[in-house]
């Protein structure tokens, strides 16, 4: 059965390990060094940091109470509550961003960077809900009451036990949204227009330019190791707090 | 904590979740190709039935995604077959495969488009077949693993005790038993390959646009009518291939321990 490692390595060497150590490549010359040194870059992203950060944390605020509530319901309703919030997910990114418009457009949003944001919400919401629902359900039941027994207003409760103990889900959930939305590029450029410049955005820019473009590679490097490092720590935290 | 207030924000999101795509769907009937409503047609739906640029780039899409989809399946099913036994640097190699799905879509894309062209190869459905296949096998390997760890080794090896060879040990009861799990794995590259926009967007030639990068081109400037249209029949289209996939992955393995 050994020579069943052959074909698909070899795939992955020529189409995924040679073209990344091209663009690192790219990334290391001279002017892509040079692209690497300046501020600008910088800037960039740290505004697609800043972005994906804050629509990450809309999503923690509009999810947490969302799971929450599917946590506590009868199996029948979880199962149908939780294929509600997956369902659009399968369905085309491009198609949902574009039905987003219809509202956006009514309230004035549309081609602003808070549709941006708004976007990303809308579209990582799953990413957010599932990671805490499977925390929130494993929740021992017992800890909450004794908070509640020894005089704790349900709202210190909630800071102080349920909140630290689903930590893991919360955490799961936020590289999980972070990690796509940092590197969007279609929607964006779809709902904001020119009012709002993420990095990949930018690659986009740059490669239409030039093909060639070492600033381009330097952006695809800087994504490329910042996702991996947060990949890592999302499977840290799965195989250290058993999350699913 | 109370479950009421919990409840009518749980409604609340699922709302906001579906209501664009239902103003969508409901703007696709409206006459007027602004927006506004007005009267009611199926016309838009006409259109998109006769329109050339939508049918050359629905088969596209559909070339794409059927060669991805056979490449891609032989490929993550032995990806998956290999990595059954034991051996050095296996750690590396389940790395490896599972690479594409973590990497983001614009980085793999990048990545290809820069071989592509320090080769010298010009851009194609054939390149983007190429970086579908790339992304989609890691995903098949994906669905395939899973489905052969619930899967019992004793009847394989039982059938070669018995006398059969490897191979027909291997085609008479595994490939039976994890069968199911390529073909869910295979929808799901198909779906994953047909919705695909930035690796396509990056590697595709200039003539060979797909219907994700026909909308993309249309909805940077606001859409039109025919592409609400098109928006909701897609959506259907999903929602049937998701029905489709869901039935595949409840066949039990057969045999299994599960």
């Amino acid at each position: 059965m050994r020579g069943l490692l052959l074909p698909p390595t070899a795939w992955l060497v020529v189409f995924l390990v040679i073209p990344t150590a091209v663009v690192a490549a790219m990334a290391f010359s001279p002017e892509g060094l040079k692209a690497l040194g300046d501020g600008a870059t910088w800037a960039l992203l740290g505004r697609s940091f800043a972005v994906a950060a804050v629509s990450t944390a809309l999503c923690l605020a509009v999810s947490y109470p969302v799971a929450y509530f599917v946590a506590g319901c009868g199996p029948t309703w979880r199962n149908f509550l939780l294929f509600l919030v997956v369902l659009p997910f399968w369905t085309n990114l491009l198609v949902r961003t574009y039905s987003l418009i219809f509202v956006l457009r009514p309230l004035g949003l549309y081609l602003t960077p808070a549709a941006g944001v708004i976007g990303l919400v809308h579209n990582f919401l799953p990413f957010m809900i599932l990671p805490l629902y499977a925390s929130i359900e494993k929740l021992p039941k017992r800890l909450l009451e004794a908070s509640q027994d020894l005089g704790a207003s349900p709202w210190s409760t909630f800071w102080k036990v349920t909140v630290p103990l689903t930590m893991p889900g919360i955490a799961a959930g936020s590289i999980l949204v972070f990690i796509p939305a940092f590197g969007i590029f279609a929607l964006p450029e779809l709902l904001c227009g020119t009012s709002l410049t993420m990095v990949g955005n930018q690659i986009n820019l740059l490669y239409k330019n030039d093909p060639k473009s070492p600033g381009g590679a330097a952006f695809t490097l800087v994504l490329m190791v910042s996702t991996l490092a947060l990949t890592w720590t999302y499977h840290r935290l799965r195989k250290t707090e058993g999350l699913v | 904590m109370k479950r009421i207030p919990l409840a009518a924000w749980t409604a609340l999101v699922l709302a906001a979740l579906y209501a664009p795509i239902a103003v969508m769907a409901a703007f696709s009937f409206s006459e007027s190709p602004y927006f506004q409503w007005k009267g009611f047609t199926f016309d838009w739906y006409r259109k998109i039935w006769t329109d050339h640029a939508i049918r050359s780039s629905l088969s596209n899409t559909l070339v794409l995604a059927a060669v991805s989809t056979v490449l891609a399946t032989v490929l993550g099913t032995t990806a998956a077959l290999a990595a059954r036994d034991a051996f050095r640097g296996k750690r590396l190699y389940t790395t490896l495969v599972s690479l594409p799905v973590m990497v983001p879509d614009i980085v793999l894309a990048i990545a290809l488009l820069a071989l592509f062209r320090a080769v010298g190869m010009s851009l194609s459905l054939w390149t983007a077949a190429i970086a579908h296949t790339t992304f989609n096998l890691s995903y098949v390997a994906v669905v395939v693993s899973a489905r052969l760890q619930g899967m019992d080794r004793s009847t394989e090896l039982a059938a070669q005790d018995l006398g059969a060879t490897p191979f027909q040990a291997f085609w008479k009861v595994t490939f039976p038993a994890i069968l199911p799990g390529i073909l869910s794995g295979a929808l799901l590259a198909f779906t994953l390959s047909f919705d695909d926009f930035v690796i396509t967007y990056f590697t595709t030639g200039p003539d060979s646009s797909t219907l994700p990068m026909l909308i993309y081109s249309k909805v940077r400037f606001g859409g039109t009518a025919e592409m609400r249209a098109l928006s909701t029949v897609l959506l259907l289209a999903s929602v049937g291939l998701i029905g489709l996939s869901l039935k595949l992955s409840r066949v039990p393995v057969a045999g299994g321990g599960r």
